[in-house]
């Protein structure tokens, strides 16, 4: 019965976004609960798939019963299992905060299209992660941007259609780019499935160099497009910032990371630590990823809009996990996964508190954000742990990070990372500063002095509340995450 | 003469790769929406053409079971299926972009990107 | 100049005043204070055995068991840390109604900290107090209590007690008493962590707390000024803290252990790295401290705190910077100890000791000369917690460069350290109450207050002979033992400390010049007539500095009761020669004739300086600006930023021509580093943003190249 966890989960979303259009008509109450009880469903699910990997170990599924030659084969192990419940819980979380808030700038008849989106969404970012084949990865990433870019353009506004435009553009240029590379490795080795394909990769290097290597090329490439790693980030900003509050935060929060996910399986997986050092591509990634942290930030210092900024602020984290996977080594690569779950939480929190803001108050210029604070107090401290964690500043998981990063920088023997994850996090205090310093410390027009709960629905505040406890319960407390962590990066090799 | 036999001999990869490239073109350069559009599904058909190009197999016969020529060499069914499911993925994207060139076209009223862009850092400085 | 803001109410809820003796806070506090001074004293004694009273407790039952229930108590750390927390949690539920119940919180909660301290000072005596938290933080955290922590601990609960009764008076005048009172909380929690820490993790993470929560105390009165100072502040905290955080990752990459023992053992073998990580400790703890390149922030953020929270800026937490450079330099830094004054392994300590000599006495000679030139009280009193700490530092730096002779300049930093946070916190009270009374800080514009306050002249004068260093007043004591470290370096060591010594005197006369400056124009002179109309009463602010003074002239006149119980315990439980100790340290002659000649030349010269400086009119003098700091470091990076702009749109900067005149400024005083660079990445941004955006297709060809030929060229390497 465990064995058949993983199918199920992919066939509950799936079904819950085949069902909603019969309920759209009725009741739109009946619609969340439903999809919060499927979420929750997979939720339990996951737990146990994870306490069975755990103890049990690993184990392969095969779709329709076919040989993994020819057909598609799901692995389930600690990597995709601890994984595919990080992005449950958080979209879980992120999903009760958009009951209360899907309506900020989606016309009502519109709900019923977005959990639509939401669910396959959902449905193949679990994909992604259970695959265990490259052209199946390839045909979810399809389906997963394709939702993306529909979830951007849902707001019917015209920067969403210039945004979900050059979303669309760059990411079929990078999907196109990663099938061309499949193609390559499946020309050497005359398979699509990962295990298969790294044995023949393996064997094939000394004879099939050229294929192998230009196959790495493409694939990097074309997957740096779609997790917006550095001079790649060009579609983010205006994506992330433009789609609803709610869904920038899954966006930012969970479906980048499946991207840096599939990336870290291909490097790790496919080719192996081997063939990725003999062609140099740790030096690409770290160059890149040390560029993106400072570049993004000095991007995220000039913007007006504080959503652009948060996206912009996300460029420069990306850089952070892409540096964890460029020191290919086992620290580097904990520190990267441990980043990916703590920007995940910090950025859920930001956008929604920002979102929060926006819905209450209609505000998205970072110079009004004057006496915010007195107003929308649970807003603005879940907004300002986020922010600390993002500096860095101890108790935050963002401290967690940064001093995992930096012993795995010291491991790798590259101090000069170390300066680059300062001067980063210098950067980062000063865009999040200000706007804490006059959210809580500056007088507005209304001169509301007494700080007062403010009024939006309990389904957004809860959210709120959780995430900035999760920062910091994962901050103080981080060592159990870090062991599952290691598990999950011993179980790649 | 080698040059030569090597270069018959790999002209499908030869020619997708040069595929690839009009594709890359015709989206670097032109600023009309329509016509990225067409230079990414130009990149597509060389994509899709080299996998195809992979499954073949010379003097290969169709995968169809023939029972009267047990040993027909048949070419690799496997990317043409693998690519089939490609097309559609493509054929949908580019279904997508174009109905977002239509309601760009709605709400900008024009579909090149220079003047898009010249707008939306217009409505930003505002 | 109206530090208090005028408009709207001071604070949210009356203040009653209670009828009858004591139902008066005054009295009330003071009674506070009164048991918890007696408490300790007879604690102490009682512990070493003195009068009898331990045997006293030990003879009845109920007694001994909630004695020897409390001093084994393991948790006592966190209790101590956890009281304030709980007295913020307090006065936020009850101190809604009523300032003086939120106060009598407050106060009691500093009480009860200060109790359960000296509840670990029988543990301290023995071999400390050690608890050890796993799993938090991932590494752990750990609190451990020797004599030197212990010495921090009671110096600070009792002067934030004192600090908390005089703020009760003082915080009427200011608006948002309650979020004053909270972040008060939460610094002191803070601090106390800070001292307790027992690795440097623990450090970091409560110093890191104490940094953003006394960013909202010196944010406090929300004045263009006060955002100023504030940015100042925090961001060179931040700084500071990214120093350390490099410090400690390099540490537990080379050492493997964060706590604070003995790693000159691995780190001897390091080369240029063990220079690199103390170098970073010194410049991250610097900044707290408000070392000489890096004080930039101090003389912003002092004065433009509430007076209450000044004091204690200055008093308590520059002090913890001075804590963290002497904690981990006597730890990380000193072989074990036993270890023979021969070993090749002072080296290292050598070498950092005598960078930090130099690096105290640059402070020391920057703050004097800034302090003289000042005019605000305030200002002043800020350049000369530089100055002082400046004197703790290069204490520090003897004890670090004499190796096992090191005893002196340490048990000078120490007794500095106690004294300076005795008399500076008072000094900035006075000053406050200057403030409180007249509203002015100015004090070429006050004069001949001695006959409005007479109290406060008294203090004042107390507090200014023990920062000049005179006998009979605490600062001549750790001065002269500061001095005889100085002495001693340049003895056992290299002549070149000869000319150290010759400025610490001359500072200390500088020190002298500016205390007799400070007392002249403020208390002597003629009283200006707007003045005359001040009718002080006796307050909370009196008793908060009378006792403070007391103290001050008690150290004075005992100065072997904090050597023989705070400081030579540290001492013996250092790698120290204990025979040095023994003859120099424990046998001690304070008052000798050297010290009392040394001290009198320091204040003829003092005066000297005052008369010269007034008759010169040396104490205007315009420094040009092209001599400060700030445009020294910043001119290169500022010609970058106002080039970059020229770089990128060849002549004609185009974009928003107000914001680019501002960037475009030459005086670095109008517009600091941070906001020139902010404005740059504006103007980056609006150049490339959308070109890049624009140009999505073609970053992907270049990069898909340029990454094929990298891995081509690579490989064929």
């Amino acid at each position: 019965m465990i064995t058949q966890l993983p199918i199920i989960n992919l066939l509950l979303f799936l079904g819950m976004a085949l069902i909603i259009p019969l309920f759209k008509k009725r009741s739109f109450s009946l619609t969340t609960n439903l999809g919060l009880g499927v979420l929750f469903l997979v939720w339990i699910s996951s737990i146990v798939l994870l306490y069975h990997v755990i103890t049990e170990g690993a184990f392969y599924y095969q779709l329709g019963n076919y040989d993994r030659m020819l057909g598609i084969e799901l692995l389930i192990n600690t990597f995709s299992v601890l994984f595919s419940l990080f992005i449950v819980s958080l979209v879980i979380i992120i999903y009760i905060y958009s009951t209360g808030d899907a309506t900020e700038g989606v016309a009502e008849k519109e709900y019923g299209r977005y959990y639509i989106l939401l669910f396959i969404l959902l449905f193949a970012m679990l994909g992604i992660l259970y695959t265990n084949d490259l052209f199946n990865t390839y045909v979810f990433m399809e389906i997963l941007s394709i939702t993306t870019v529909s979830i951007i353009s849902i707001k019917r506004k015209k920067e969403n259609y210039t945004a979900a435009f050059r979303y669309v553009m760059l990411n079929e240029v990078g999907s196109l780019s990663y099938l061309f590379g499949v193609a390559l490795l499946y020309m050497i080795t005359g398979y699509t499935n990962i295990e298969l394909v790294s044995e023949g990769v393996q064997s094939g290097w000394s004879l099939y160099p050229a294929n192998i290597l230009t196959a790495i090329g493409f694939m990097v490439t074309g997957i740096g497009i779609k997790a917006a790693i550095f001079p790649f980030h060009i579609w983010l900003p205006d994506a992330h910032s433009t789609a609803p509050s709610s869904s920038s935060a899954i966006l930012s929060a969970v479906v980048v990371k499946v991207y840096i996910l599939i990336m870290i399986k291909i490097l790790f997986r496919v080719f192996g630590i081997d063939i990725i050092q003999a062609v140099h591509i740790p030096t690409v990634l770290l160059v890149i990823a040390s560029i993106g942290m400072i570049m993004g930030s000095i991007f995220a210092i000039a913007q007006t809009d504080v959503k652009r900024m948060l996206g912009y602020s996300s460029v420069a984290q990306i850089g952070y996990i892409v540096m964890g996977i460029g020191m290919v080594s086992m620290l580097g690569l904990q520190a990267a996964f441990f980043h990916i779950f703590s920007h995940g939480l910090m950025k859920a929190a930001l956008f929604l508190s920002v979102g929060a803001v926006i819905y209450h108050k209609k505000i998205r210029n970072v110079n009004e954000f004057d006496g915010i604070g007195f107003q929308m107090p649970v807003a603005m401290f879940v907004f300002s742990i986020a922010a600390l964690g993002m500096i860095g500043v101890p108790l935050t998981t963002g401290f967690i990070s940064k001093l995992n990063l930096g012993l795995a920088a010291l491991d790798a023997g590259q101090v000069v990372l170390i300066v680059v994850l300062i001067v980063s996090g210098f950067l980062n205090a000063l865009y999040y500063l200000p706007i804490m310093i006059s959210a809580f410390l500056k007088d507005n027009k209304d001169q509301q002095r007494v700080m007062r709960v403010e009024k939006i629905p309990k389904t957004m505040l809860v959210p709120l509340v959780v995430l900035g406890g999760l920062i910091i319960a994962i901050g103080l407390f981080p060592g159990e995450l870090l062991s599952l962590l290691e598990a999950a990066a011993l179980s790649l090799t | 003469m080698s040059f030569l036999d090597a270069l018959i001999d790999h002209i499908n990869y030869i020619g997708a790769m040069a595929l690839f490239v009009i594709g890359l073109h015709t989206v670097v350069t032109h600023s009309n929406l329509i016509k990225r559009i067409m230079g990414i599904n130009i990149m597509g058909t060389a994509v899709f053409l080299f996998f195809v190009a992979i499954g073949n197999v010379t003097g290969g016969v169709p995968p169809i079971i023939d029972q009267t020529n047990p040993d027909a060499v048949y070419i690799n069914p496997l990317p043409s299926v693998l690519i089939l499911t490609g097309i559609v993925v493509v054929v949908s994207i580019t279904v997508y972009s174009l109905s977002l060139v239509i309601r760009i076209y709605e709400t900008h009223g024009t579909i090149d990107q220079e003047e898009i862009a010249k707008m939306t850092s217009e409505d930003r400085d505002q | 100049m109206g530090l208090f803001k005028k408009e709207g109410k001071t604070c949210n809820m009356p203040y009653v005043k209670k009828k009858g003796f004591f139902g008066s806070f005054t009295i009330q506090s003071s009674l506070v204070v009164l048991f918890a001074l007696v408490f300790i004293a007879l604690f102490i004694i009682g512990v070493r055995g003195d009068l009898g009273i331990l045997s006293f407790v030990q003879d009845i039952y109920v007694l001994r068991v909630i004695y020897d229930f409390l001093i084994h108590l393991a948790i006592l750390p966190v209790i101590i840390i956890a009281f304030p927390v709980l007295g913020v949690f307090g006065l936020m539920l009850f101190g809604r109604n009523s300032c003086n119940s939120r106060d009598m919180i407050v106060i009691f909660m500093t009480l009860f900290t200060i109790l359960f301290t000296l509840f670990m000072y029988p543990a301290v005596l023995e071999e400390g107090v050690h608890l050890t938290i796993p799993s938090i933080l991932w590494l752990g955290i750990s609190f451990s209590v020797d004599m030197l922590g212990f010495t921090m601990l009671m110096i600070t609960s009792l002067l934030w007690l004192l600090v908390m009764v005089y703020a009760h008076e003082y915080m009427k005048k200011e608006m948002h008493c309650n979020r004053f009172f909270v972040f008060m909380g939460i610094t002191y929690s803070a601090v106390l962590g800070t001292i307790m820490a027992g690795d440097l993790l623990t450090l970091f993470l409560f110093f890191e707390i104490m940094t953003f929560a006394s960013y909202m105390l010196v944010i406090h009165g929300q004045r263009e000024d006060s955002y100023h100072a504030g940015y100042n502040y925090i961001f060179m905290g931040i700084i500071g803290g990214f120093a350390i955080l490099v410090a400690m990752m390099l540490l537990y990459f080379t050492v493997g252990d964060l706590a604070f023992t003995s790693g000159i053992a691995t780190l001897g073998e390091l080369g240029a790295m063990k220079y690199w990580i103390i170098g970073l400790l010194v410049f991250g703890f610097g900044i707290k401290a408000g070392m000489a390149p890096v004080h930039v922030w101090l003389p912003r953020a002092h004065p433009v705190a509430p007076t209450p929270a000044s004091a204690l800026l200055s008093g308590i937490m520059i002090k913890l910077g001075a804590y963290g450079i002497l904690r981990v330099a006597t730890s990380y830094y000193f072989p074990l100890e036993g270890t023979p004054g021969g070993d090749p392994v002072w080296l290292t300590t050598h070498a950092v000791g005598s960078a930090i000599i130099w690096l105290g006495i640059i402070t020391m000679a920057v703050g004097v000369f800034f302090a003289l030139q000042q005019s605000n009280i305030k200002r002043m009193l800020a350049y000369h917690s530089i100055s002082q700490m400046g004197y703790i530092v290069m204490g520090i730096g003897v004890a670090l460069y004499l190796g096992d002779l090191g005893a002196m300049g340490y048990a000078g930093a120490i007794y500095h350290i106690i004294n300076h946070a005795l008399f500076k916190s008072l000094l900035f009270m006075v000053a406050g109450v200057v403030f409180y009374h007249t509203g002015e800080s100015n004090m070429y514009k006050l004069g001949g207050l001695w006959r409005k306050l007479p109290l406060t002249a008294t203090v004042c004068l107390i507090a200014a002979l023990g920062i000049s260093g005179i006998p009979l007043f605490n600062g001549f004591i750790s001065k002269s033992i500061l001095h005889h470290g100085i002495v001693e370096a340049h003895y056992y060591g290299h002549g070149l400390f000869y000319y150290a010594e010759l400025i610490f005197i001359v500072i200390s006369a500088g020190t002298v010049a500016s205390f007799i400056k400070l007392f002249y124009y403020v208390f002597l002179r003629k009283m200006p007539e707007q003045y005359k109309s001040i009718k002080p009463e006796y307050n909370n602010l009196d008793t908060a500095m009378a006792v403070i003074a007391i103290i001050i002239v008690f150290i004075g006149l005992n100065p072997r009761f904090i050597m023989t119980t705070f400081i030579v315990p540290q001492l013996n439980s250092m790698p120290y020669s204990s025979e040095f100790v023994q003859t120099y340290i424990v046998g001690l002659t304070f008052f000798t004739t050297e010290d009392l000649l040394t001290m009198l030349v320091v204040v003829i010269m003092g005066f000297g300086i005052f008369i010269f400086g007034t008759k010169f009119h040396l104490f205007h003098l315009k420094i040009p600006y092209w001599l400060s700091l700030e445009y020294l470091v910043f001119y290169p990076m500022n010609w970058v930023i106002r080039n970059a702009c020229q770089l990128m749109y060849g002549d004609e900067c185009k974009y928003n021509e107000k914001t680019l005149k501002r960037l475009a400024l030459k005086n670095n005083k109008e517009i600091g580093f941070l906001d020139r660079f902010v404005i740059m990445a504006n103007v980056f941004n609006v150049r490339y943003e959308g070109r890049m955006i624009k140009s999505d297709a073609f970053i992907y060809t270049v990069f898909i190249t340029g990454v094929l030929v990298f891995m081509l060229v690579m490989r064929a390497l």
